[in-house]
């Protein structure tokens, strides 16, 4: 017991924290604008998963990390693509799009993977790129904050990133309000002359693009190949953040940032003896006691 | 004939045709794709469509498939019809199956009442799982879609953790419980064949909860609030009452529909993971519009489907993951409700005969 709390006060651990939050704040930020635009896509799982192999597929037989970037871009977005159109077009109940077309997307990935590579499982034979890490010249040499804040993956900087840009676009810009006029009151929005459909769409798209980076960095960056099935739930729980953060974009980060620790912490009590199945547990059992908190706070209010 | 066309409503005909595109567009998919990745084609896209009639054991297998498949289906509709997406069946139906092969090891209970105290264990293991998604709903304000499907890897791990710590039988070989007891097992119907007493079973669960959402005055209650909760709780009904009743109870189904399948099929319990059960009883519900009456239908083509993919299987290297993309265009699909909207309006504007000085209006208001 206490090598696991030794570890939880290391370097090792904090970098570890780091690592499994990025891909959560990434959703969970696609979430926050799905949410403002007064759309829950619950199809950012399937968005991720299609968008890991994409880019791993693209930049390992292109060998350029560019163009694997683009193809899983185009892959996760094809996605929310169709997402939007059978939402905001066809009037499509959202929960079974979403449902659908995260069973679609595990399945195309299995089939795709298999037609490419023609292993069933992952695709560690096949030579893909990776995002690199970055070292940050002077703070480097700083004893133990250089090692938490240099040498990240190049995502996890730009996941930080988004949560300052996706504030400003939401609260600074014409664009945000639009998307946010159009979530509290579409009827209003419309008769001011903001095409409501128009509108949602670009948001969906936007929150696309944030989940297909959390996706590459899946695949690209947290491991170096696609493995099936390998989102396994991460699309949810940054939903579940974002509804805990009450869809504010600081306190949404701060929530993924839980998570991530309690991921760390289940694989970490896995490496000491901890029964694995309990320790995988964890996150979930941790969404649901958060997800709970939230409620009786709403109702309080 | 053309006189039984128009009793059927507008709205039907439509959902029909819908129907039937859905099924047409997610088979020529799953073709395209056969041709794309097969290195034989052509076996391939016969076995898919006709796997499942080709051998007597084929179809066998098909038969007992349904069962497991009835239960979910029911399942869903019954929840989806309180007005609840709750993906939780999959994890009711791991979680039930772990709860029954407690009961079913146990040796000494007698021959008739062991396989329903079996039955019983897993359909109130189910009933917890999907209950607690209900509860959370409408006390925490929790949306079920969420933590249905964290309770769906709760399920997994915890029924996974109660295996491998107390029912793991080490000198099976392989990653197995401890044999049912010989008193727990159904018997066969036919001798020889896999047909279990089972399909009686489930037959029963059917009817009943045919009766139960279209014939009684809870299940007029829960449609009720399934299709508007706020008015429902205006007209007095109970509306925690009623979505924490129809989760417990869609859970009791699913956790007794794989107490049924491990009873009827198997020896000892040896899911390794999710068992996608619970994934298909919403394809199913989705497919029977939420209705019992209508689920035998849908499970018998899907069950089809799995058959010809499991076949498939045996006979070509392709991967049966391409049974999901037909079983999401199937989904998505039917649930486009707007999908041929200007059509249906203009049938139905039709057929009440009213087409003549509307006509013009519609297209006055799509410019």
């Amino acid at each position: 017991m206490d090598n696991i709390f030794s570890y939880i006060f290391s370097v090792e651990f904090v970098n570890a924290v780091i690592r499994m939050s990025t891909p959560l704040l990434f959703v969970a930020m696609a979430a926050v604008i799905g949410a403002k635009a007064d759309v829950l896509c619950i199809a950012f799982e399937g968005v991720m998963l299609c968008s890991a192999l994409g880019g791993v597929l693209a930049s390992g037989y292109s060998n350029s990390l560019l163009v694997g970037m683009l193809a899983g871009l185009a892959a996760g977005l094809l996605i929310t693509g169709v997402f939007a159109y059978f939402v905001l077009v066809l009037h499509t109940e959202q929960m079974l799009v979403g449902l659908a077309l995260n069973l679609f997307s595990s399945g195309i990935t299995v089939t795709l993977l298999y037609a490419f590579t023609r292993s069933k499982t992952s695709s560690v034979g096949l030579p893909s790129l990776a995002f690199p890490n970055v070292t940050i010249p002077v703070v480097d040499g700083i004893p133990v904050l250089g090692e938490i804040i240099s040498g990240q993956n190049i995502l996890t900087y730009a996941s930080i990133l988004c949560v300052f840009l996706v504030h400003i676009m939401l609260y600074k810009t014409p664009f945000g309000l639009r998307v946010r006029s159009v979530g509290e009151a579409p009827h209003a929005a419309e008769a001011v002359g903001i095409n409501v459909v128009r509108i949602k769409f670009s948001a969906l798209m936007i929150s696309g693009v944030l989940a297909s980076f959390g996706g590459m960095f899946m695949s690209m960056g947290y491991l170096t190949a696609f493995t099936r099935d390998m989102i396994s739930g991460r699309g949810f729980i940054g939903i579940a953040a974002q509804s805990l953060g009450q869809c504010r974009p600081i306190l949404t980060m701060i929530w993924t940032y839980i998570f991530g620790a309690a991921t760390a912490v289940g694989n970490a009590a896995q490496g000491f003896g901890m029964p694995s199945q309990l320790a995988i547990m964890l996150p979930y059992v941790i969404t649901i006691v958060g997800l709970m908190l939230a409620g009786i706070r709403k109702k309080n209010v | 004939m053309k006189k039984r066309f128009k009793q059927i409503s507008v709205a039907q005909r439509f959902s029909i045709l819908r129907t039937a595109v859905a099924l047409g567009i997610a088979l020529l998919l799953a073709l395209v794709l056969i041709v794309a990745i097969s290195e034989q084609p052509l076996e391939d896209i016969v076995v898919f469509l006709f796997g499942p009639i080709m051998e007597t054991s084929y179809l066998e297998s098909m038969l007992t498939r349904m069962v497991p498949l009835c239960f979910t289906g029911i399942a869903v509709c019954i929840m989806c019809a309180g007005g609840q997406l709750n993906l939780g069946a999959e994890g009711a139906f791991f979680a039930g199956a772990v709860g029954c092969t407690c009961v079913a090891i146990l040796p000494g209970i007698p021959p008739v009442l062991h396989p329903i105290l079996c039955m019983l264990a897993g359909g109130l293991v189910g009933a917890f799982f999907c209950g607690i998604c209900g509860v959370l709903s409408e006390k925490f304000n929790v949306m079920t879609v969420v933590s249905s499907l964290m309770m769906n890897y709760v399920a997994l791990n915890l029924g996974l953790y109660i295996l491998l710590s107390y029912l793991l039988d080490t000198s099976a070989g392989f990653r197995a419980s401890y044999k049912f007891a010989d008193s727990a097992k159904f018997s066969k119907m036919m001798p020889g064949s896999s047909i279990h007493s089972g399909f009686i079973i489930v037959i029963v669960a059917i009817l009943l909860c045919h009766v139960l959402l279209n014939k009684s005055t809870y299940g007029y209650a829960i449609h009720m609030v399934g299709q508007n909760s706020r008015f429902a709780r205006y007209s007095g009904i109970n509306v925690t009452g009623v979505v924490i009743g129809t989760q417990l109870l869609g859970g009791f189904l699913a956790g007794l529909g794989s107490s049924v399948e491990l009873l009827g099929m198997y020896s000892r319990f040896t899911y390794n993971g999710l068992t996608g059960h619970g994934w298909d009883g919403v394809m199913i519900a989705v497919m029977a519009k939420n209705n019992p009456k209508n689920v035998p239908l849908a499970v018998l083509f899907l069950s089809y489907l799995r058959t010809s993919a499991d076949v498939l299987n045996k006979t070509s290297a392709i991967p049966n993951d391409v049974i999901k993309i037909v079983q999401a265009v199937v989904i998505i699909f039917i649930a486009a409700q707007s999908l041929f909207s200007r059509w249906e309006y203009r049938s139905t504007l039709k057929n009440a005969g009213v087409l003549q000085d509307t006509d013009a209006a519609v297209g006055k208001a799509d410019t």
